[in-house]
């Protein structure tokens, strides 16, 4: 019997106050469509009501103008018990935000650990624990050699995993652990390596299709039983149904724009690496 | 062959990541070596892999490294060799780097540049054109540019092709079990090849080549132009013009192999006879000398050096009473040596080991095994040992390479 995850009932979160598309990073960014600040709120206040329902608890991120992907707080950086590794962002648009989540993290009782210069990491979008090992991405936005000091920090054997979609640009868009055994997986956002180390780790993988994965229904937020998806194809949320667990949508489509759904409005306060206990 | 060191270090065996660097390394069409591989011990202990990948340009080279680095194989040595100048004549910087024997190559600029003259022992002097030689530390110069410290040097270890004869790869083997007529044949080979190579014979010899009664084989190499620079000391070439002038070898007559009476003195009266003519050449051209080893490289314009020990009588004119100005002059005779030939001696033969590159092929005849040991100990890894008679081995090798009469 699978065993639930051990993390996920504690999150941060920043309001989209000054969220938009200001610059362009991603392939989904473009400058010339727009975002509507009430409709982003709303859908906000949806995905944070919705995570409470599930049994979550939101700290907030006090928001700060010209800092639009601020509200993707996916990429502040790793945390590991009370350890928090900042991130170190590859675009400088993203760089002036890693002051406001230090500045949290330390105000909160965190100990901050940072990476060394020259390598780029953007945190838990790019890793993501599982069993007793660290997934984490690398190529478009982290450094593989960002791995090893992110291991040295935290003490989490890594598992490297190169992204070859730009599409798919960090690991949480191809990756959502489900419980110790299960994972929603996206292969095609992986070199041939990447897939051999999940399909090593992952007992049962739910393999998402190309069209499928573009959906960003792996980008989903598991609290529990409960998965908040900003997207879910049918299939897909009938095998989650057949494995027991409750499917939630919550439409972030205004955020979709920047390329980031409901796992990239959200960062993980509970995990904690290392060695299974 | 452009090389490069990389370093991969994570969790590479699980991520599959060193499997990764090593494909890409293949599909791009180059080749590695693995230097050294720490596999951690535990799953969150990382593992670290050091790679030499080289490849046949240094174009795919660059691209290939830009490739690596994405999965966090880096470059190891990105620093340029350090430099200190000389502030004393004849005095390096503490820290110089002290060179091996082997092809070495000094980064400057981010260019790998080779070393003109590889020789042990050495430092490394940066020309002002660029161009990088080792001195030894008497021949440095106030204001010369050194290497000093680890960055930015590397060295190619010489390639050890497998085989099941000793010839194949030159080290160390010593072959005192070996038929010794095959041995002096594939030496002879050795010989020929490097002359139609258009690379140069040494020959390295010791008195007993004169005792044995191979002074005559050895003539008859030179005359034929099988050697092209001779290195030896005072002994080999006084006995040799002993022989000739005297017909004995330390008073030792060498048709009968009996002492002569007084014999003992031979020698004495054959050094003060060509001292008399001031040198060797003109003992020679005055009709003193007029045979042997030392007659026919001054016939034969064969350069020679001979080198001196506080233990001479005489010694000859043309002895380096000075044994820095003898190893310098042994030095300037190297360019171009691609394979030498040591010859019952032991001094000498460590003292031209110390000044090889490691890839002249080096052939050390002695009767005593422990000559051979000791110029592989002292570095000279690239010696062929062949434990043998010298006299023996100095008229086969004649009869394989000179033509009968």
């Amino acid at each position: 019997m699978a065993e639930p995850l051990t993390w996920g009932r504690r999150y941060l979160m920043c309001p989209p106050e000054h969220f938009g598309v200001l610059y362009e990073i991603n392939p989904w960014m473009h400058r010339e469509v727009q975002v509507d600040p009430d409709e982003a709120r709303a859908e906000w206040d949806g995905l944070v009501a919705t995570l409470r329902d599930a049994g979550a608890e939101i700290d907030l991120l006090e928001p700060v103008e010209g800092l639009p992907d601020l509200v993707f707080t996916a990429n502040a950086g790793v945390v590991n018990g009370t350890q928090f590794v900042p991130a170190r962002f590859r675009h400088p648009e993203r760089q002036a935000e890693v002051p406001h989540d230090v500045a949290w993290f330390r105000s909160h009782g965190f100990t901050v650990d940072e990476l060394p210069d020259g390598v780029h990491h953007e945190g838990a979008g790019d890793a993501l624990p599982f069993r007793d090992v660290l997934l984490s991405g690398y190529r478009f936005r982290s450094d593989a050699s960002s791995h090893v000091a992110l291991s040295r920090l935290t003490g989490a054997a890594v598992r490297s995993i190169e992204l070859v979609d730009a599409r798919m640009y960090h690991l949480d868009l191809t990756f959502c652990p489900l419980d110790d055994e299960r994972a929603i997986v996206a292969p095609t956002g992986w070199d041939a390596y990447g897939r051999r180390v999940v399909e090593a780790l992952v007992r049962e993988p739910l393999v998402l299709e190309p069209d499928e994965a573009l959906s960003f229904c792996a980008n989903s937020v598991v609290v529990g039983r409960t998965i908040v998806m900003p997207a879910c194809p049918r299939r897909v949320g009938r095998q989650l149904e057949a494995w027991g667990f409750d499917v939630v949508v919550v439409p972030v489509a205004e955020f979709l724009k920047a390329g980031g759904g409901c796992r990239c409005l959200t960062l993980a306060l509970d995990v904690k690496l290392g060695p299974l206990a | 062959m452009p090389s490069e060191l990389v370093e991969v270090e994570g969790h590479i065996i699980d991520s599959l990541i060193l499997a990764k660097v090593l494909d890409v390394i293949v599909e791009a069409g180059a080749d590695y070596r693995m230097v050294d591989v720490e596999i951690g011990k535990t799953n969150v202990d990382p593992s670290r892999a050091r790679l030499e990948v080289s490849c046949d340009d240094e174009e795919t080279l660059t691209n290939l490294l830009e490739q690596l680095s994405i999965h966090g194989a880096n470059r190891v040595t990105t620093a340029d060799a350090r430099l200190e100048t000389c502030t004393i004549d004849g005095v390096l910087p503490a820290g110089f780097y002290s060179t091996t024997n082997l092809p070495t190559q000094v980064r400057l600029g981010g260019h790998w540049t080779d070393v003109e003259n590889p020789e042990m022992d050495c430092a490394l002097v940066v020309l002002a054109d660029g161009r990088i030689r080792t001195e030894p530390m008497h021949r440095v110069h106030l204001g010369d540019q050194v290497v000093v410290g680890l960055d930015g040097v590397r060295v190619t270890a010489p390639e050890r092709p497998r085989g099941a004869n000793p010839f194949e790869f030159m080290n160390s083997e010593v072959s005192s079990e070996k038929p010794k007529e095959l041995v002096v044949a594939q030496v002879a080979e050795r010989m020929r090849r490097a002359r139609a190579d258009g690379r140069r014979i040494l020959a390295v010899c010791g008195p007993a080549v004169i005792h044995t009664g191979a002074g005559p084989a050895i003539a008859r190499l030179v005359a034929a132009g099988w050697v092209d620079v001779l290195f030896a000391g005072n002994g080999f070439a006084t006995h040799d013009i002993e022989s000739n002038v005297m017909g004995t070898s330390l008073g030792v007559l060498l048709r009968e192999g009996r002492p002569t009476e007084h014999g003992h003195a031979n020698h004495l009266r054959v050094i003060n006879e060509v001292r008399r003519h001031g040198s060797i050449a003109s003992a020679v051209r005055d009709g003193l000398v007029t045979g042997g080893v030392m007659y026919e490289c001054v016939t034969h314009g064969v350069p020679f050096v001979l080198g001196g020990s506080v233990r001479d009588d005489g010694p000859l004119p043309d002895v380096h009473t000075n044994v820095v100005e003898a190893a310098d002059a042994m030095r300037a005779q190297l360019p171009g040596v691609g394979v030498a030939l040591m010859l019952a001696t032991t001094l000498h033969a460590i003292a031209t080991g110390n000044l090889l590159p490691a890839g002249v092929e080096t052939f050390c005849v002695d009767i005593n095994q422990a000559v051979v040991t000791k110029l592989a100990d002292r570095g000279s890894h690239q010696a062929l040992g062949i434990v043998t008679d010298v006299g023996l081995f100095a008229r086969d090798l004649c009869d394989q390479l000179c033509s009968p009469g």
